[in-house]
């Protein structure tokens, strides 16, 4: 049943949401390139792999968006869940294919990148084995949105589930430093400082940075889809205070 | 307690009869030890070096396909409502059927165990390593099964949707399950580790999926 | 019972369940549930495992060793896998991964032979440390001697001393 509530938060987040796209879509061009750019040209080659370990720009980024895209939709869920805020289902939701994208890849670079490094596609290690478990969290929850039919009922099962799964992100992270393990330990993000020498940061977070302009835009752009669609919808179901309301913006 | 035990008695009754769930599930795991066995051939040392990871696997899938029941007939008949609403706490009714479930489907697994090994010429020193991990962790595919069915018991046909839900919560018990029946058989030192985050796992979803289900079963009331 | 006893005895229960899980897991992690085994843990057995094992460390320098090479191009290599205490001989046949070198890690999978003596390796896999720089300042820390070969977490490689 539609409240003030209900119409007041969408109408407010399209308000700002649409100006916001175009400069997100100008800022992932931007360091996109200049990610490339260092990525390729001005950076150094890896005193063991030598230029192989260019795949690193592209592979690294991808799986830390692949665990943050993963924690913001356990987040939003239980958001939605408790506080019932009706941008935060909508937000979980819309991420969880970018984010099975950006696990899809990481999963695809890395097996590219380990058959020249370590000798062989894929290892059933701690780490590759999590991030596999992941990719098959993000198709189940993609799974309950669309079996159910009734938008509320999915985002509450589809919460639990998110809410559930979450459990999977710490050993995502630390397993590499529990169990000896094929995938080596962290080189940026650990206690003691980065092992990655200084002139192979600025691509690393331009990357990183581009990724995550391209997840804000892409999330932006799906939500105010989905937002549009469920109005039409609610249109279609002939429902009068909708159409009077959609006539002023 | 006495509607913890009343929900046990009646899932069970439901379950052993003809068309129920548990001869259903053993049925299954006999078929996939009998066709592994089969397209293995002849080759003896094959079949026993691939045993114990066949029957963990035929066990998986065997809980798997029986998981749809568990809330399927209350829902049909009305009576899932009615639970619902006259239980003090819904996470303990789910908790028995999940028990109800583990009784019904892991316990006649476990037991049909031993058989399926001898058909599979499993190794002498492989059986107790096999057993206890199966004892061990097939209460946990009940947990986290019965979530999943409570999550989708408001579909006409869940098994699609299950499956793809409960594979990626399902892998960490199969790794550690198998890896604990080999690592036994082998006199490895890595059995204990197996077998204690096999039991982790299992505690984990004991703690933990009683609640979900209980929420799921909320959110599919009409 | 009234419904807060109630609720106290399930949260507790709850509480329970996964601190037994948390005390499991960590229990098993000093265990240790590894992807290879390093050269004192096999040391450490009685008997050497008869079944296919993943054996992890560093390759010892001056062990590598060439032997005839078969009819489609894959040479027999021997080498030697240590961790600093151990050490234990690996017998190869096929190439050897890029990265594959001497004081480097690596992780072989395969069986030991009957009397326990050597691994014969199917796979050999070179493990990578999570360092990493251009090969300028591997060079200079090199030659300013503060190179230094690690045995690491499990055969991590070298690194350079900050």
């Amino acid at each position: 049943m539609p409240s003030l509530y209900e119409f007041a938060n969408p109408v407010r987040f399209e308000r700002w949401a649409r100006p916001a796209i175009p400069w997100l879509v100008g800022a992932t061009t931007l360091l996109l390139v200049a990610g490339l750019y260092y990525a390729l040209f001005n950076s150094p080659a890896d005193y063991q792999q030598g230029d192989s370990v260019r795949i690193m720009y592209v592979h690294v980024p991808a799986a830390w968006m692949a665990l943050f895209c993963y924690s913001l939709i356990a987040v939003s869920s239980a958001v939605g869940f408790i506080w019932k805020h009706p941008l935060a289902d909508v937000a979980a939701k819309e991420t969880a294919p970018i984010g099975a994208a950006f696990t899809f890849l990481a999963l695809f670079t890395g097996s590219i990148w380990g058959k020249p490094m370590w000798g062989a596609w894929w290892a059933w290690d701690a780490r590759l084995t999590s991030v596999l478990i992941l990719f098959f969290l993000y198709l189940g929850y993609m799974a309950i949105w669309r079996t159910f039919e009734d938008k509320t009922r999915a985002a509450r099962l589809a919460a639990i589930l998110a809410m559930v799964g979450f459990v999977n992100i710490p050993i995502i992270k630390f397993s590499v430093d529990w169990w000896n393990s094929l995938h080596q330990p962290a080189s940026v993000f650990r206690a003691g400082g980065p092992t990655i020498h200084s002139s192979m940061l600025p691509p690393l977070f331009l990357m990183a940075g581009a990724y995550m302009t391209f997840f804000a835009a892409a999330l932006l752009q799906s939500m105010r889809n989905e937002l549009m669609a469920r109005r039409l919808a609610r249109i279609d179901s002939g429902e009068k205070k909708t159409a009077a309301s959609l006539v002023e913006s | 307690m006495r509607a913890f035990q009343a929900i046990i008695a009646r899932d069970l009754r439901l379950a052993f009869r003809a068309g129920g769930g548990a001869p259903q599930a053993v049925a299954f795991f006999a078929v996939i030890g009998v066709l592994f066995a089969l397209a293995v051939g002849p080759d003896l040392s094959l079949i026993s070096k691939i045993a114990a990871p066949v029957i963990w696997t035929g066990a998986l899938l065997a809980t798997q396909i029986s998981l749809d029941q568990i809330y399927r007939a209350d829902r049909e008949d009305g009576s899932l409502d009615v639970i619902i609403a006259t239980s003090d706490e819904l996470m303990v009714t789910a908790a028995a059927k999940a028990v109800a479930h583990w009784l019904s489907t892991g316990l006649p697994l476990i037991i049909a165990t031993p058989v399926l090994a001898i058909l599979l010429n499993l190794d002498r020193d492989a059986y107790v390593p096999l057993l206890l991990s199966l004892l061990i962790g097939t209460p946990g595919l009940s947990l986290i099964g019965s979530f999943a069915a409570a999550l989708t018991v408001a579909l006409p046909r869940a098994s699609l949707l299950i499956s793809i839900i409960v594979s990626p919560l399902y892998i960490p018990i199969l790794i550690f399950g198998a890896g604990a029946a080999a690592a036994g058989a082998a006199g490895d030192p890595q059995y204990g580790a197996n077998l204690s985050l096999l039991g982790a796992a299992t505690l984990f979803a004991a703690a933990f999926a009683p609640i979900a289900s209980a929420a799921a079963l909320r959110s599919n009331q009409d | 019972m009234k419904k807060k006893t109630r609720r106290f005895y399930l949260a507790a229960g709850i509480f329970i369940f996964a601190a037994g899980a948390v005390a499991l897991t960590l229990n098993a992690l000093k265990g240790s549930i590894t992807y290879f085994y390093l050269p004192s843990d096999l040391a450490a057995l009685e008997e050497k495992p008869t079944t296919a094992i993943r054996l992890g460390g560093l390759v010892e320098t001056g062990s590598l060793a060439y032997g005839e090479t078969e009819e489609d191009g894959k040479p027999h290599v021997a080498f030697a896998v240590t961790d600093g205490d151990t050490r234990i001989n690996v017998a190869y046949v096929g190439l050897l991964p890029d990265l594959f070198r001497e004081g480097q890690g690596v992780i072989v999978q395969g069986r030991f032979t009957p009397d326990g003596d050597h691994l014969n390796a199917d796979t050999v896999l070179a493990k990578h440390d999570e360092n990493y720089m251009p090969k300028e300042v591997a060079d200079a820390l090199k030659e300013s001697g503060r190179w230094q070969e690690t045995g690491g977490k499990a055969g991590t490689g070298s690194a350079p001393q900050n």
